[in-house]
């Protein structure tokens, strides 16, 4: 028989529905925690001193504990932008209502960058260097939303 | 390396939209490629299938593999992540000693089974990234895009020139899902943004398909083929998750796997010594940012490249004669895909697109966001 004769006429959908319990683990507890008081926390690498925001408990390149816990920003620098013209739903493109930006933010204090969303300045005039702040959730919630945006700082 | 090894033959299959089930796909090419070398699957001693669980919705994906590629009762094992992965722990196996014959397989049903951006989602780390609904596979990818234009002056319109050189190769290569023989920067211009710079002609188009292929020891090879393909070379090497913690603007992994498999092969100058070269780009700024690391062209040099026609077909450093990922993305089995270009041209059977006298061909795959994980594979027609 060939291909064309077998041509399936019928899709099986199969949905997956399930549920991944994890542990955070305490540096993003801890993290969460400090955002609930409106304070940005990383830690510090004991082998290249770098300072890592979200908290993560190793540093890959030295293979150490990162154990001094540091506070930063909450005012940093765009390193980095992109002005999104889409939403990815569920792996699905779906064109913005407007468009917006992404930015990597290099808190102040801070080593790595964070992945954000800006607000407040038109997609048009944001540029590399911009400074900018955090802006947090009034109130907070004791959890990692707490941390809304980044808006022009001053 | 200890003992010689080669890619006998290679098979593909791909399409947009596949109506057979993804296990009939793979029968037809296996069996295939069984009957153009003239063996059956009695004469394979190993195999090794490719094809990702959570795309494929199955826990160990190659469950339903293993009968319609040969594999009833013999020596088989799976890998996860890219295929070139696959090919490069194939080789292994041979150059063990157990084995004299292997296949290898990678597949992928990425344009009608399921969304490979959510895969990408889900590779999002959970308990942070995943929470938060920034980071995905498209804004990262236009985060690095950025970052290159940034770090070199570059324009978008050098990723469109090179999106439209890519799409004309495709139309070259019959195995392309997507292609368009006279496109232009102005075409890709066109499209819509995605995220910015990232254009919908510059990203890649979902694939469906499979590739084959059968290694052997040198012995053997040469009794299966008067063609063999030799590994001289591979390497690989992985950088953090973390895109905030990386230059994204080069590619310190990649310039590695290259370094790793340029020492084994013998290679000091690649842009000199390689003939061509299958880079695995997801979309079109990768390519200069992966082959200026692997050595192909200076750093920074993409607007120079593309307005010299450098990476052409008839240029000094063809790059993705076949298209590359822009014309088809076999997600997973992309680098193997990317050998098995490598293999066409080697022996000379590239039709259209063939790289005349080409006889060091680079393969190069890679994983995860901003090509975290990059592999190399260097090979030749001359043995030894
Ligand atoms: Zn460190």
């Amino acid at each position: 028989m060939s291909a064309q004769q077998e041509r399936i006429v019928a899709t099986a959908v199969v949905p997956l529905d399930f549920t991944y319990n994890y542990r955070v683990g305490q540096y993003v507890e801890r993290y969460i925690k400090g955002l609930g008081q409106k304070k940005i926390m990383g830690v510090k690498c004991p082998g290249d001193a770098s300072v890592i925001v979200p908290p993560r408990k190793y540093c890959g390149r030295c293979n150490e504990i990162m154990n001094e816990w540091v506070e930063v920003g909450p005012e940093g620098t765009i390193e980095n932008f992109t002005i999104a013209h889409v939403n990815l739903n569920k792996g699905v493109v779906e064109k913005a209502d407007t468009e917006y930006i992404v930015a990597l933010v290099k808190l102040d204090g801070a080593t790595s960058l964070l992945p954000a969303k800006v607000l407040g300045v038109s997609p048009v005039d944001v540029e590399v260097g911009m400074r900018v702040k955090a802006v947090f959730k009034d109130p907070v919630e004791d959890s990692l939303e707490d941390l809304s945006h980044f808006e022009p700082a001053g | 390396m200890q003992r010689d090894i080669a890619i006998v033959a290679q098979a593909q299959v791909m399409t947009d939209s596949l109506d057979i089930p993804r296990e009939r796909m793979l029968f037809d090419l296996v069996k295939g490629l069984f009957d153009k070398v003239g063996i059956t699957r009695h004469d394979i001693d190993g195999f090794v299938l490719n094809s990702n669980d959570f795309e494929v919705g199955h826990t160990i994906a190659n469950v339903f593999e293993d009968t319609p590629c040969g594999a009833y009762m013999k020596d088989e094992t799976h890998v996860e992540a890219d295929g070139m992965w696959a090919a490069q722990y194939t080789t292994m196996r041979l150059l063990s000693g157990n084995y004299d014959t292997a296949l290898v397989v990678g597949n992928s049903s990425g344009a009608s089974t399921f969304r490979p951006y959510l895969v990408m989602d889900y590779q999002l780390n959970p308990t942070y990234d995943r929470q938060l609904g920034i980071l995905n596979e498209l804004s990262t990818a236009a985060l690095q895009a950025r970052a290159y234009m940034a770090k070199y002056g570059a324009e978008e319109d050098d990723f469109n020139e090179i999106a439209a050189r890519l799409l004309r190769n495709a139309a070259l290569n019959p195995y392309a899902v997507r292609s368009k023989a006279d496109a232009t920067a102005g075409d890709v211009l066109a499209s819509d943004y995605l995220y910015e710079p990232l254009r919908q002609l510059a990203c890649y188009p979902f694939t469906d398909g499979a590739c084959a292929m059968i290694l052997a020891s040198g012995k053997r090879a040469k009794e299966l083929t008067d063609k063999p393909v030799w590994i001289k070379g591979m390497g690989n090497s992985v950088d953090t998750y973390y895109v905030g913690e990386r230059d994204l603007a080069t590619s310190k992994s990649a310039r590695m796997a290259g370094e790793r498999a340029y020492k084994l092969a013998g290679i000091s100058n690649p842009a000199k010594q390689i003939d061509v070269a299958e880079v695995s780009a997801k979309f079109a700024y990768q390519e200069p940012i992966i082959s200026e690391a692997l050595g192909l062209f200076k750093e920074g040099s993409a607007g120079k490249v593309a307005s010299k026609g450098l990476a052409d077909l008839g240029g000094s450093m063809p790059v993705c004669p076949s298209g590359g990922g822009l014309g088809a993305y076999v997600f997973t089995a992309n680098g193997l895909v990317r050998v098995a270009e490598c293999v066409r041209q080697l022996k000379g059977e590239a039709g259209e697109a063939q790289v005349s006298g080409a006889k060091t061909a680079l393969a190069h795959s890679q994983d995860g966001f901003c090509a975290q994980h990059n592999g190399v594979m260097v090979l030749s027609t001359e043995e030894g």
